[in-house]
């Protein structure tokens, strides 16, 4: 199979999500008053409603459409003021009415969009826009559709079809087969304690070209949805999943592609991987003159690749019709306002204030956004009065040293000893040059460790940075005597040999001189 | 021993504040009475002994503490409740094999204001299966006699609980209305029926059959017990979110008259086809009582009401496709056995657990539905309804109530109706209300000189006016007297 940048210069892919999100910060089901809790024991958040009991009728949770609204506004929807539920009718054990209470045409979020700043090598996999990643200028007012190019990559401009509130359903576990697959199995079991969770459905666009726009996607639509409060949006245990539409067309080529679904894709990589993987087969088969079907497969990330699940010859018939058990809804205007005023600063917001605020580079702030503990990390650290000068240092420090160290050794922020206060002391000793950026890497890991004070390492280590001039001047003069070859190579023209000459005085210094004056000194001495 | 049969709401309750008899007196004598008679009426489906002794005793108590009405409203009044009806630890079948065995693991919320006010629950009553049917023949449990002519259907689908008011075995029962179930019972067995303005009462706990449609109400043999049930039962519940604000006091107006009135009549009804001529009689002598009364007689027009029938049977049917799904043999219900695939068990369990009717009408509301169907006729029902109700408001504007017969004949014998089209027009006056969502009632106006059934009227009110009608009918009742207990019940006839 040929690898994903070959495949996409010759074939574009089309790519759209439908991302479902348990709203797991509310306290209790979409129509009943069943508590919502992860990892309880099977069967225990149950009652009447949810268990689908002849003569029980649903009482929608006021709370999950005001959730849903503060979804479609901080994705820019339209929110719709007439809108109502409707049943989806299909019959499977973990969907104890046999309907899902879902919405019909009209959902209470529509037509919103999300801008994706795609930069660095992120960008590569856009073929079509000219390689205009890694420093590559690029063509300005590309032609791509819904993209526009910047001066590091470029900005794709996704939209999104909507947002519609549903329920989710209870969770079938397959007993007696492998892998917990129905495949094989004896029995079934079914717990409905997720039966009734209140979910919402995004749909996108298929405005989505590369797997790495869809990964991007999804990251920031986690972002905003962490940000606004609405749900835990963890991958793993399932509360934020993605399925993805996907179908390839020729370069040039404007039609679509019959398309398949790809499901299990729970986390971003195996968002990324599956998709990668899936364009790759479908061009594959395309180039061997065969057909795509259109059928839903899995992501299987051990083996790395998608597998049929089933073929859908014919499109299901679900006999949608509004719910009768509940009224359709009006919210006015006001509602809307009360609900928009609740909207905390989103990701997007949070960047452009901390570039224009401590004149950070668009990059440094988005990363900086990426993850809300760390932003909030380097908000504390400026409000502990660093100056703006040290606001592009403590940026790096955040963005590389803190979030690096965060995910490799898997803790939180407030479980580690590297408080604010430390990251605007240990930023203000390399801003002196009391100390050398390699010694900063040893004192922040020294602060990990032992959970002292970036000023009381130095000084137990005896880190000092020596920038005494008339120091350094001694030992290069030294270093100089000592090494008449290398100073005649240096006159002769090659003059990369100074790099020798810094590591003999620093050797000499045991490390402690100020590189930035070795080298001056150095210069100055051996031009002289 | 005393007996209860033809005792009202009042006479009881004097009799055991004078401490002439006790409740769990009137509660023993009750369920003999029920015993003694059901072998001939088959009304009821489940007795429920200890609940209602239970619930006597608590009577009790408040009489000895001096307080009758502590006990509520109906405090020792016996009651009985459609089988669609959860109270929990008892069986809610709907009279399908389907449910033949499940038990309620809770109440409904109108099963709990009515023991919650005082009654005495003896037991849950026989209907057509999940309500599909106006005889009650559908049940999968035997047929429930009419107490006038046990030859005769009591109508339906809450056939059950009108015979045992008919039959004096209770006071007061509870039936649901989705197409003119309690206001066509009523009329073939000659007792108070009132179908309540779509919200008054809560369905929260009752087994949904049109979910739009469906509402709760009472049967009584005067207006006065109905009223007091009406009392109980109306009000928001915070667990149907359907449910209204009403704070009606369905009491305050029954002995105004109807002097002055305006009283709306429907020409196309009274000279629809298919109207018995015993039944348009008696129709027509009671307009013209309330007009010696002093109301005025105003005619109104309904040009749309004729398209109820149609609309009904695409809305009942889709909504009932899908309310019905949750029977799916899984985790209660019949369950047929040996099947080694999911499909075959529901097909097979479905197959048989569900009777003609509620399989023709699922298959019907699965046809509706289903993609290209959908456009042709449920959003013209929905038109249609649209169309309907209009009308009803724009007759409402001209009168406070209409009068209108309430079923086009009188109680007809056992499988004398057996194509489902007839059957369906045994509706035609009380749909197209069901469809509007205001309020109606079955009135009895005595008896057909044909058959010597009874006969009743419909008064219709405008929505969430409901004391409207009940006004009417206290008028038509000084005129015509209370419901009596069918002859063959009367008291000493059980050899009591």
């Amino acid at each position: 199979m040929k690898k994903l940048e070959e495949v996409l210069k010759d074939w574009e892919a089309v790519i759209g999500l439908e991302v479902h999100a348990e709203l797991t910060t509310l306290n209790t089901k979409m129509f009943c008053g069943c508590k919502l809790e992860f990892g309880a024991d099977p069967n225990t958040h149950t009652c009447p409603v949810c268990l689908g009991l002849p003569g029980a009728l649903p009482v929608p949770n006021k709370a999950a459409i005001e959730s849903i609204v503060l979804a479609g506004l901080a994705t820019n929807c339209d929110i719709e003021k007439h809108s109502m539920f409707y049943r989806k009718n299909y019959m499977y054990p973990d969907m104890a009415k046999n309907f899902q209470t879902t919405q019909g045409p009209v959902a209470f979020c529509m037509r919103g969009h999300l801008d994706l700043d795609v930069d660095g090598k992120a960008a590569n996999e856009r073929i079509d826009l000219g390689g205009i990643a890694v420093g590559d200028s690029g063509e300005a007012g590309s032609t791509a559709e819904n993209v526009t190019v910047t001066e590091d990559g470029y900005v794709a401009h996704v939209g999104i079809e909507r947002i519609h509130m549903e329920e989710d359903a209870g969770k079938m576990i397959h007993v007696g087969g492998g892998e917990g697959r129905i495949a094989g199995a004896t029995h079934s079991l079914v717990d409905y304690n997720r039966a009734g969770t209140p979910l919402i459905e995004l749909v996108t666009q298929p405005d989505l070209r590369t797997p790495e726009e869809a990964r991007l996607f999804m990251q920031k639509l986690r972002q905003i949805y962490l940000a606004i409060g609405i749900s835990d949006c963890s991958m793993e245990e399932g509360s934020l999943r993605c399925d993805g539409n996907v179908s390839l067309r020729r370069r040039g080529q404007k039609g679509l592609g019959t398309k398949t679904e790809l499901k299990n894709m729970n986390s971003f990589k195996n968002l990324h991987d599956g998709l990668a993987y899936e364009i790759c087969r479908q061009a594959e088969v395309l180039e061997e003159g065969g057909i795509i079907y259109q059928e839903t497969r899995h992501w299987d990330p051990s083996k790395k690749r998608t597998i049929v699940m089933r073929v859908k010859e014919t499109a299901d018939d679900y006999r949608l019709f509004p719910e009768p058990d509940l009224a359709p809804y009006d919210l006015s205007d006001e509602w809307i306002e009360g609900v928009r005023a609740k909207l905390p600063e989103l990701p997007d917001q949070k960047a452009k204030r901390f570039a224009a605020d401590f004149g950070l580079s668009s990059y440094d702030a988005r990363h900086l956004v990426d993850h809300r503990e760390t932003a909030k990390f380097f908000e504390d650290c400026m409000a502990q009065g660093a100056t703006a000068k040290l606001a592009k240092p403590l940026a790096n420090l955040v963005i590389n040293d803190l979030y690096a160290y965060l995910n490799a050794n898997d803790v939180s922020l407030d479980e580690c000893p590297f408080t604010p206060a430390r990251a605007v002391e240990l930023v203000k000793l390399l801003a002196e040059d009391a100390i050398s950026s390699k010694q900063g890497k040893e004192v922040f890991a020294a602060v990990m460790e032992e959970g002292k004070d970036p000023s009381a390492i130095v000084e137990e280590r005896g880190m000092k940075q020596v920038s005494d001039t008339g120091a350094i001047e001694a030992v290069v003069d030294a270093v100089i005597a000592a090494n008449p070859d290398e100073v005649a190579s240096y006159k002769g023209g090659n003059t990369k040999i100074i790099g020798f000459f810094v590591g003999q005085c620093m050797k000499e210094m045991k490390g402690q001189g100020n590189p930035k004056l070795i080298n001056q000194t150095l210069a100055k001495k051996l031009n002289s | 021993m005393t007996t209860f049969g033809s005792m009202d709401v009042s006479s009881i309750q004097t009799g055991l504040t004078n401490k002439e008899f006790s409740a769990r007196e009137v509660a023993e004598a009750s369920l003999a009475r029920v015993e003694a008679s059901d072998e001939k009426v088959h009304a009821f489906l489940e007795i429920t002994r200890d609940l209602a002794l239970r619930a006597a005793d608590r009577v009790d108590a408040a009489v000895a503490s001096g307080n009758l009405l502590a006990a509520g409203p109906l405090a020792g009044v016996p009651v009985a409740f459609k089988d669609n009806m959860n109270l929990e630890g008892t069986h809610t079948t709907c009279s399908s094999r389907m449910l033949e065995n499940y038990v309620s693991p809770y109440t409904a919320t109108c099963v709990a204001r009515i023991i919650d006010a005082g009654g005495i629950p003896l037991g849950k009553t026989n209907m057509d299966e999940f309500a599909f049917g106006s005889s009650t023949e559908t049940s999968a449990f035997g047929c429930t006699s009419n107490p006038w002519d046990l030859g005769r259907v009591p109508g339906g689908s809450s056939g059950g609980s009108a015979a045992a008011v008919a039959a004096g075995q209770c006071t007061i029962s509870l039936g649901s209305d989705t197409g003119g179930s309690i206001r066509q019972p009523a009329s073939f067995c000659g007792v108070v029926g009132i179908k309540p303005t779509y919200g008054t009462v809560s369905r929260y706990g009752v087994v949904a059959f049109g979910s739009s449609l469906d509402q709760v109400g009472p049967f009584a043999r005067n207006v006065r017990d109905a009223a007091l049930a009406m009392n109980a039962l109306a009000g928001r519940d915070v667990l149907d979110c359907t449910s209204q604000d009403v704070t009606t006091d369905f009491l305050a107006n029954l002995g105004e008259g109807v002097k002055g009135m305006r009283i709306g009549v429907v020409r196309e009804f009274m000279e629809a086809e298919g109207l018995q001529p015993e039944v348009k009689a008696k129709v027509a002598e009671a307009i013209a009582k309330l007009e010696e009364m002093g109301a005025e007689i105003v005619e109104v027009e309904l040009p749309n009401a004729h398209a109820a029938i149609s609309a009904y049977y695409v809305l009942g049917p889709c909504e009932a496709f899908s309310n019905l799904a949750r029977f799916d043999s899984v985790r209660y219900g019949y369950c047929d056995p040996g099947h080694k695939d999911l499909g075959g068990q529901y097909e097979a369990s479905r197959s048989k657990g569900f009777g003609a009717e509620a399989r023709r009408r699922i298959m019907l509301g699965s046809y509706l539905l289903s993609s290209g169907v959908y456009d042709k006729y449920y959003y013209p029902a929905q038109q249609v309804r649209t169309l309907i109700t209009k009308d009803y408001t724009e007759a409402f504007e001209k009168v406070s109530c209409i009068i209108a017969p309430a079923a086009p004949r009188t109680a007809f014998k056992f499988g004398e109706i057996s194509e489902p089209a007839e059957m369906y027009l045994s509706d035609m006056y009380t749909i197209s209300i069901n469809i509007a969502g205001n309020g109606g009632m079955s009135m009895p106006i005595g008896l057909g000189a044909e058959t010597g059934m009874p006969v009743g009227t419909q008064l219709i009110a405008p929505p969430f006016k409901d004391e409207n009608m009940l006004r009417v009918a206290a008028a038509l009742e000084s005129v015509y007297g209370a419901a009596p207990v069918a002859p063959a019940f009367a008291d000493g006839k059980l050899g009591e």
